[in-house]
């Protein structure tokens, strides 16, 4: 029986070592996504899973392929730079590959989105058209259901 | 005459080892891996997207406090109830101090502030708030799976299949623009609208807001909204002593805001 030897331990931490490292080198290639960036440090493919989504806003361009009419008559109107979406909510809530699935209308029970932005308030700048909610109070004395469309235009509610 | 051939042989063996450290050291750095996928593969747009150099210019002095951006951010990105990727702040500023609130992120706008309050304001403002997408974003450094990234077009950016909702990233921002979305258990937050930017489409909350009080666009771009807007030079930046150098400018920004 010969004795191990005076190398032996240096051989087999050299071999584990290296069974290591070669354990390390395998796991790091397999773990690694393919689309890794190593100069950013991360994920390429995360860049198309990003720009995956759907668009749920349309912007005005989109209303006016079918609504050319409004567009036209609201080109001269004061609510013009509004977008139509800020009101009418979503494109995809109304249309879904090109077939309209919902209506795009306004809540026209209530005032809450004239106030929504025209709600007098400290914060707001001043030259922006306010109204005092107590003066809205005020007119419903007079006749309760009373909301702001029923004497303005949404589209171009002159005072 | 063994002992006498050890002091070498141990040397030897120091040598051998720091030389063997070296070259795994150099593997893992340069190996295989990198040969295999470097940079060059990694973007899928690279060289075009650089060309871009986006900003985000949001006018204090022009914002209503309409929460129209809040819900059209909800509407467009799913965020859950009680989640916000942008949100409003009104800021009033009195005698005796600042008051700051933000009635569930100001989504449905605010209410009017009482009389006897309203007395004696100094200044009130709503300053619009979001992902700041900067330069030297804090919650890129922290996140330990690489799963939060800057894009080449230098949108700040979540990848939700390698996020394990750690949470660094939520407490490493210092403009607590993240949050743990809690029906996707993923670190989320604003993206610009990276999916509609990149559909040449503005972000749902520029797309949206009545006051043009959010404005979005190239910076190489020298005819663009933005660029004017930034040669004017007027702009701030939230939280400079940060140094994360926000590529989301203010204009009219208070002194008071945070």
């Amino acid at each position: 029986m010969s004795l191990p030897g005076p190398k032996a331990h240096i051989v087999r931490l050299v071999a584990v070592l290296v069974g290591a490292l070669f354990a390390f080198l395998v796991i790091k290639e397999v773990v690694t996504p393919s689309s890794w960036n190593y100069k950013d440090w991360y994920r390429g493919d995360a860049l198309a899973l990003n720009s995956s989504y759907e668009a749920a806003y349309g912007g005005n361009q989109s209303c006016v392929t079918c609504h050319e009419e409004v567009n036209q008559e609201l080109a001269e109107f004061r609510h013009q730079a509004l977008s139509c979406e800020s009101c009418h909510g979503a494109l995809a809530d109304h249309v879904k590959e090109g077939e309209k699935i919902g209506d795009a209308v306004v809540d026209d029970a209530s005032s809450w989105q004239c106030l929504n932005c025209h709600d007098a308030q400290v914060s707001k700048p001043a030259n922006f058209p306010q109204f005092d909610k107590e003066k809205i109070e005020e007119h419903q004395e007079i006749e309760p259901d009373m909301i702001c469309t029923a004497c303005h235009t949404p589209h171009d509610p002159t005072p | 005459m063994e002992n006498s051939k050890m002091p070498d042989s141990r040397r030897e063996f120091l040598v051998r080892l720091l030389e063997g450290t070296a070259t795994a050291t150099v593997l893992m750095v340069f190996g295989p891996g990198v040969m295999a996928h470097g940079p060059e593969t990694g973007g899928t747009e690279r060289a075009d997207d650089a060309d871009h150099k986006y900003a985000y210019i949001i006018d204090v002095g022009k914002c209503i406090g309409c929460g129209n951006c809040v819900r059209a951010c909800k509407r467009e990105n799913s965020v859950p109830t009680d989640y916000f990727r942008t949100w409003v702040e009104r800021y009033v500023v009195r005698e005796e101090g600042v008051y700051v609130d933000s009635p569930k992120g100001a989504i449905e706008g605010f209410e009017q502030l009482n009389k006897r309050f309203r007395d004696n304001i100094k200044l009130s403002r709503t300053v619009p708030k979001m992902c700041n997408h900067c330069h030297n974003p804090p919650c890129v450094q922290v996140c330990p799976v690489g799963a939060t990234f800057k894009s080449p077009e230098g949108f700040v950016l979540v990848d939700r299949d390698y996020c394990m909702a750690c949470g660094y990233c939520v407490q490493a921002c210092p403009y607590a623009a993240r949050f743990i979305n809690p029906v996707e258990h993923k670190s989320d937050k604003c993206t610009w609208c990276y999916h509609r930017v990149k559909k040449g489409l503005l972000p749902a909350c520029v797309t949206v807001c009545p006051q043009k009080a959010r404005l979005f666009g190239d910076l190489n771009d020298i005819d663009s909204e933005v660029s004017k807007l930034f040669e004017a030079d007027q702009w701030m930046v939230l939280k400079p002593e940060m140094h994360t150098d926000p590529t989301c400018f203010y204009i009219g920004l208070p002194r008071e805001v945070v």
